[in-house]
């Protein structure tokens, strides 16, 4: 069925196309991230209908089958249901989903946001073997002959020693005329990064804060993930003491409790010692807050941590503060009046979903 | 018709004979049809088949992409799964899907007959295209030699808008041509309803194009009688899958089975009418009265059937009954259970094969090359978001202004387009009633 295949890639190439328009709307909503699969993303688009004159549902009504009396709900009694389908031909608004690749849904974001590509610090260019049957050479085994630039050699050779014979074109490969496909290795920069996702999670931290910090997380994973060979996600929650989870505990975790920002940037710390060197690792700490922190003295210790631990060991140190209902946002102030001279730490402060869009923007368009 | 023998068909063996006792036990009945072609696929082919109407030659487009995208999504998560496929044309060719059990394969191949010999005798399709399967295929060539041409862009986006002008044709037309034994030639001239034929006709649009419109035209033209006949020819088809497979075809051994494939699909639906199991029952009603039911078959389309077979004691019998939304409790309810009001309300969805009634009234009526449109309102309204983008099609393909008259509810609309923009204003509601045209005895 090689024709429909021709028809489906066309069809996703329109739909790429819409994504890409309303990547807008992606940014702000978390549709997409619980469709998340390892490489791809489902999205789900409306079908795309082509307009025609049909009728409309100004009344939803219309000629039924079954049990039931004047008044009664439809599909209370359904012991009758059970109808298998077999008649599928009705019209309706049908949702259909979408796979993209991540790799896509970053080069779309990349575009839309008209983020720079990283240059990874440091100079770690590790040759790695590429794998790739890409090249020629004089020798191999037989399997490996290219029969194209064999011939060619062929060719060439009958040609220059005068024996080409137009009327009789007979070419007939030597020993040395053989080529063979090898492998070609090149050096390939060895990158891998660490992403660590710090969130307050204390009483303050309501439900649409932690929404937004999700969808800012996964926007900054996918891009951070297209750019990078290796990733590790690291996920620390904290109130007044930090802790490591996973994924999922970090958006549904609820705490309540004080709030002390330095135990988690004390064990972030601990792991880029033990596990994350710096020789190997690029390194990106990201924490999310609504700003509130116990007390004055904590804040100072976690100036102090970034200026003197942190900071030099990562590419750059976001802080994405989270308006809530409770927050005072005092913690972005003293960033910003303390180190707000570094460049490898960046704030931003979201107050809706619609400004999410731009804290990435600010995050990434350095290009650390 | 004798019996054919055999074109290429991917049948096992074992099938195969199944196919060929069927079609003899079909044939005792009386059934007729044109030579039978199955050939059998894996659910993936069918269901890229199916995306394109039933022709694997079908021109290249997105839509049918859509369509395949969402039948194997379906057929994916389970949801849903195509039994079998079978096109009007001669030979009859059938697609059956390797993954179905032996019962399945010889309910849907029993069910297949009875399509065959519907499309074979029902008047409706008696205009139609019996070798669509190859002009199918022309229309492809002709659609890849115009994208060669003129590029991908191009041809999509006419045949995007050509395509949403699709269903602005005349269900009786073709027939009425047939029974005058002339080629319908009265288009081009308002009033009428085939815009389409009078597009192909009179729009000012380049060669290449007019092509497109013609190959839109003539396919919804071939679709329209399977569209106005969808519930008798399934339940013709059920109607005879049921009396042959349980009329010695089967195995002992079988018949819980297929009781239990067969009532699926013929199962009661409270929020819509089940084609299979209103069709199967509208014949086994007038088999009951005594009708003669293949003269039934030849004479009507859905509309003319139920107006001739649906009583009081039918509509009792089936459980007919009218819904609607209660605005008070906003429940989807029972509303009614009138006979008399079902069938109307029946045979008002089903007159002009699903339809909204659109006619072309006049061209150019105030001298500014217009289209003056009007939609017969049978108290459906139409949606009107796309009814606007429609008229921008239309207005495009036309290079005109156009203009519509519908109702909602009760108040008259105008939606005019520039070609730019739809601007939809208050009228006096148009005092149109739909005429349905009488079908019935010819």
């Amino acid at each position: 069925m090689f024709r429909i295949e021709v028809d489906r890639a066309r069809f996703r190439e329109i739909v790429r196309g819409r994504i890409r328009q309303d990547l807008r709307k992606y940014l702000s909503n978390s549709e997409l991230i619980a469709r998340q699969g390892e490489h791809a993303v489902s999205v789900p688009i409306p079908q795309i209908e082509l307009p025609r004159f049909r009728f409309g549902e100004n009344q939803k009504a219309g000629v039924g089958q079954g049990p039931g009396e004047k008044g009664e709900a439809l599909g209370e009694k359904d012991g009758e249901g059970g109808g298998e389908g077999a008649a599928g031909d009705s019209e309706g608004a049908h949702i259909l989903e979408v796979e993209v690749e991540l790799e896509e849904l970053a080069e779309m974001l990349g575009k839309e946001l008209q983020l720079p590509n990283i240059q990874p610090r440091g100079k770690r260019d590790i040759a790695t073997e590429g794998g790739r049957y890409n090249g020629v050479r004089r020798s191999g085994p037989d399997s490996l002959r290219h029969m194209r630039r064999t011939f060619k050699a062929a060719l060439l050779r009958t040609i220059s020693s005068g024996d080409w014979d137009p009327a009789n074109p007979k070419v007939v490969p030597d020993r040395e005329d053989q080529r063979y496909r090898a492998r070609k290795s090149a050096p390939v920069p060895d990158s891998s990064a660490v992403i660590f996702h710090m969130m307050d999670v204390s009483g303050s931290m309501g439900r649409e804060q932690k929404e937004i910090v999700r969808i800012e997380a996964f926007w900054i994973d996918t891009w951070l993930r297209s750019q990078y060979r290796n990733i590790e996600v690291v996920y620390i929650v904290h109130d007044a003491v930090a802790k490591v989870v996973d994924q999922n505990a970090f958006f549904h975790l609820r705490e309540s409790g004080g709030t002390k920002i330095s135990s988690a940037y004390e064990l972030a710390l601990k792991l880029i010692q033990e596990k994350y060197r710096t020789e190997d690792w690029n390194i990106y700490p990201f924490h999310y807050s609504d700003g509130d922190n116990w007390s004055a003295r904590d804040t100072e210790r976690c100036v102090a941590l970034l200026r003197d631990e942190i900071l030099p060991r990562c590419n750059q140190f976001c802080y994405g503060q989270v308006k809530s209902a409770y927050g005072s946002g005092q913690f972005k102030k003293d960033l910003d009046e303390a180190l707000g001279s570094d460049e490898r730490l960046v704030t931003s402060s979201v107050s809706d979903r619609g400004d999410i869009a731009a804290a990435i923007r600010l995050f990434l368009g350095k290009g650390r | 018709m004798q019996f054919a023998r055999r074109r290429s068909s991917s049948l096992t063996p074992e099938l195969a004979l199944w196919a060929e006792r069927i079609e003899k036990v079909a044939r005792g009945y009386g059934l007729d049809f044109y030579e039978l072609v199955f050939e059998l696929l894996d659910a993936k082919d069918v269901n890229g088949i199916a995306a394109y109407g039933g022709f694997p030659v079908r021109y290249p487009s997105w839509r049918f992409g859509m369509e395949f995208e969402r039948l194997e999504k379906g057929y994916e998560y389970g949801l849903s799964k195509i039994y079998e496929l079978v096109i009007n044309n001669d030979p009859v060719v059938a697609y059956l899907v390797k993954s179905n059990s032996l019962l399945e394969q010889k309910l849907v191949m029993a069910h297949v007959c009875g399509h065959a010999d519907f499309f074979a005798h029902n008047c409706w399709f008696q205009a139609t295209d019996r070798h669509m399967l190859d002009t199918m295929g022309q229309h492809s060539t002709t659609v890849r030699r115009l994208v060669d041409r003129h590029g991908l862009e191009r041809v999509e986006t006419f045949m995007d808008a050509a395509l949403s002008l699709e269903n602005l044709l005349d269900p009786y037309l073709p027939l009425r041509g047939h029974l005058a034994k002339t080629k319908p030639s009265a288009l081009g001239a308002p009033p009428t309803y085939d815009i389409l034929g009078f597009l192909c006709e009179r729009a000012p649009v380049e060669d290449w194009q007019r092509e497109i419109l013609r190959i839109v035209r003539a396919e919804a033209y071939y679709f329209q009688p399977q569209r106005m006949t969808k519930i008798m020819n399934e339940g013709w088809a059920s109607f005879w899958h049921s009396r042959i497979l349980t009329g010695g075809v089967l195995d002992a051994s079988e018949i819980v089975d297929f009781a239990d494939c067969h009532s699926g699909a013929t199962a009661r639906a409270p929020g819509r009418v089940n084609p299979y199991k209103l069709g199967i029952e509208l014949f086994r009603y007038a088999e009951e009265l005594g009708h003669d039911v293949f003269a039934l078959r030849r004479r009507h389309n859905d509309a003319s059937l139920i107006d001739e077979l649906v009583d009081q004691a039918f509509v009792e019998r089936e459980m007919l009954f009218l819904y609607g939304k209660n605005s008070r409790t906003a429940r989807t309810e029972v509303t009614d259970r009138d006979w008399r009001k079902v069938k109307d309300r029946l045979l008002g969805e089903l007159a002009w094969g699903g339809l909204p009634q659109i006619e072309l009234v006049a061209v150019d009526a105030r001298g500014k090359g217009e289209l003056s449109l009007l939609h017969h309102h049978d108290g459906r309204d139409l949606q009107l978001a796309h009814a606007r983008e429609t008229l921008l099609r239309l207005s495009a393909v036309w290079k005109g202004p156009v203009e519509l008259v519908t109702r909602e509810e009760s108040e008259g609309r105008l939606l005019a387009c520039d070609g730019k923009e739809v601007e939809v204003s208050e009228i006096a509601a148009p005092n149109v009633e739909p005429q349905a045209e009488q079908s019935g005895e010819h």
